[in-house]
């Protein structure tokens, strides 16, 4: 680079390429004094040093190595194509005794399982805004481990489950801001947390903000989104958002059925939107019974809108035939 | 040519030294050479020789009559969408030098029309395509490999089923889904700082690759939103991006496809309505606007803004193998 430009750079106060590009091409003229030509000539330069050269998409196959996080059940796996995506953010909504904490739970455990078992052999933390974790039903899950996959019974007690799973309290923004921006990217960093769980995040957005403050509870939700989905792509991790539902009132003043918390603004940054519903029914199996669920994909890149109907076992969920 | 010194895009100490030496128009400068600007402004020599390549280049480039244009027009492709109720609204299909935006609500089908577009780019000349190769810029984590391939394995059986010709018969023999994966190029983008670097490098990245007959830029908005506290910067950006993707388009002969999310704007007495994000002016900065949404459970797909196109809905649906028209019997003239 030539030295004038550079001193006239570095006397402005611009040292990185990020501080470099961030600026408006005319302000960059401004606080350097250069001509259009030269800034467009740094920042074109600029650019080729920081960005690395486009991948096709035949390499990014074979680079791949794990792309989703099974819900450990064959059928819910086939619904999802697999599981949960790596690198994004899905929701998963419902209303109150839906079952969704239990899905939640049940990846906590099978994100410990190796790769070859459908899992990404490291741990989950799980935030929690509302109620305290629910540690017993955690328990019981890995009590059954050895039944459910009883043809891995070395490796299930290998695996001491619930020391991989990290309990975060957040009750209220500012300690879940903390706690994704500090605690969660040191645990991730280290490698011992692939998957992050957020139980539930509307209870936060919705007691912190009166309605005729929107436009900051949007500021906060666009952060918020914006920083969960930023911590998926740059550490390749799975994140589950619980949400609630909410009834939306139509203009005649009529409920047009539940919808998702949060709205617009917080829907446009999830990538995969999962329903879970409770039906009225009720199945049995082997002596226990569960009220029958559906789970169904309402929105995703990836996957058809299908559902299945599911139940919660004491094993965990399970697809049903 | 009284065009005024200031107005060209010099650094503003060289432009006070011009001033103060008595230069305020451009021609005031004509036939100077270069050691002698420099000794009457007192600048450097090697700034007087940048004013003066300066002046040589504001001479304005030759134009084109409007026939000759109708002529190169017509010369343009464009991007069949598999859906032939909305290649017949956008006569043939997504154009090359054009720039689109595809706005709507989650989870309406924008990644899905945009994934498709990034096949059918591909498909040789011979089915009625362009042949061309892709770059898929992405913003959001959208481009989702497992369904790309999906889309790409659906698009190559369709052609093969149409393969008639000789000529069909050795043109399929390189499309294949690997073909289409090693023709798309994905860039990954977390922020705008980094969208804005990768469109400073698209002019070498399309020089380098002179087949790319499309760019999709999906998640235009979400980039942006971390500004919405200084939307003046804002603005500038956009307003720089734009020109950037309509030199892209233009100077490439390149469909340039961008999506957009809907917001929320109020009205005033607690009405409220849906409008595409990004704000009124990013609206004037492309060519076309598709606007996807939901009239009950039907999916349509209305042009909301084209010079060339009048104002129609037509319904579409998506399919395991992609973007379609609603009745199937209709998708096989997608040719």
């Amino acid at each position: 680079m030539d030295p004038q430009v550079q001193s006239a750079l570095s006397s402005a106060g611009l040292q990185t390429y990020k501080d470099l590009l961030m600026v408006p091409v005319t302000d960059l003229m401004k606080v350097t004094g250069l001509s259009f030509k030269q800034v467009e000539q740094v920042l074109t330069n600029a650019a080729s040093a920081w960005r690395s050269p486009p991948l096709t998409a035949l390499q990014m196959k074979l680079s791949l190595s794990v792309h989703c996080l099974s819900l450990g059940c064959p059928l819910m796996d086939e619904l999802l194509k697999g599981g949960l995506p790596v690198g994004g953010v899905t929701e998963l909504y419902g209303q109150s005794g839906a079952g969704k904490t239990q899905i939640a739970l049940q990846l906590c455990v099978s994100v410990q399982y190796p790769q070859d078992q459908g899992g990404l052999d490291s741990g989950a933390v799980f935030i929690c805004t509302e109620d305290s974790f629910p540690v017993k039903r955690l328990q019981q899950l890995i009590g059954e481990q050895h039944r459910l996959r009883p043809q891995l019974t070395a490796l299930t007690s290998q695996i001491n489950f619930s020391d991989n799973v990290y309990i975060e309290h957040a009750a209220d923004l500012a300690s879940l801001r903390l706690c994704l921006s500090q605690r969660v990217p040191l645990l991730v960093a280290r490698g011992l947390v692939r998957l992050l769980v957020l139980d539930s995040i509307a209870a936060l957005f919705r007691s912190e903000f009166q309605a005729s403050d929107w436009m900051e509870r949007n500021k906060q939700l666009i952060s918020f989104s914006s920083k969960i989905k930023d911590l998926s792509q740059q550490f390749n991790l799975v994140v589950l958002c619980i949400n609630q539902v909410t009834d939306v009132m139509d203009q005649s003043g009529g409920s047009s059925g539940p919808s998702p918390s949060l709205g617009l603004c917080w829907s446009n940054s999830v990538m995969v939107r999962l329903r879970l519903t409770r039906l009225p029914q009720w199945v049995s199996e082997g002596g226990q019974h569960s009220a029958l669920r559906r789970l169904e994909v309402e929105f995703s890149p990836h996957l058809p809108p299908h559902s299945l109907p599911v139940a919660v076992w004491r094993g965990g969920v399970r697809g049903l035939q | 040519m009284q065009r005024p010194l200031s107005t060209l895009p010099l650094s503003s100490a060289v432009k006070a030294k011009l001033v103060t030496a008595g230069f305020h128009f451009i021609s005031d400068l004509m036939n100077l050479k270069a050691p002698q600007l420099s000794r009457e402004a007192g600048v450097s020599q090697q700034e007087a020789m940048a004013v003066l390549a300066e002046l040589e280049q504001g001479v304005p480039p030759p134009s084109m009559s409007a026939l000759q244009l109708l002529q190169k027009e017509a010369e343009l492709q464009s991007i069949i969408t598999f859906c032939s109720s909305l290649d017949g609204a956008l006569g043939g299909g997504v154009p090359l030098g054009k720039t689109t935006e595809i706005y709507g609500v989650p989870g309406i089908g924008k990644t899905q029309l945009c994934l498709q577009l990034a096949v059918d780019v591909q498909v040789p000349q011979c089915f009625g395509g362009v042949g061309g190769e892709v770059i898929f810029m992405d913003t959001e984590g959208t481009f989702v490999l497992q369904r790309f391939a999906e889309l790409a394995a659906a698009a190559v059986t369709h052609c093969s089923l149409l393969a008639e010709d000789e000529e069909q018969r050795v043109a399929m023999e390189t499309f294949t889904v690997d073909t289409i994966l090693s023709n798309t190029y994905v860039v990954r983008c977390h922020d705008y700082v980094e969208l804005l670097a990768e469109l400073r490098l698209l002019p070498s990245i399309l020089a380098a690759r002179p087949k790319v007959r499309l760019l999709v830029m999906d998640g235009m908005a979400a980039p942006f939103r971390p500004l919405l506290d200084d939307l003046s910067a804002r603005t500038r950006h956009l307003g720089g991006v734009a020109l950037q993707l309509a030199a892209v388009a233009t100077g490439h002969d390149v469909a340039v496809v961008v999506t957009n999310q809907m917001t929320t704007r109020l009205l005033g007495g607690g009405r409220s309505r849906l409008v595409p994000a990004l704000g009124e002016l990013w609206g004037h900065a492309l060519n076309i606007r598709l606007h996807l949404h939901w009239e009950g459970s039907q999916r349509l797909a209305t042009i909301a803004k084209s010079p060339a196109h009048a104002n129609v809905t037509v319904q579409y649906q998506i399919s395991s193998d992609g973007f379609r028209d609603v009745d199937q019997s209709h998708a096989a003239g997608a040719k």
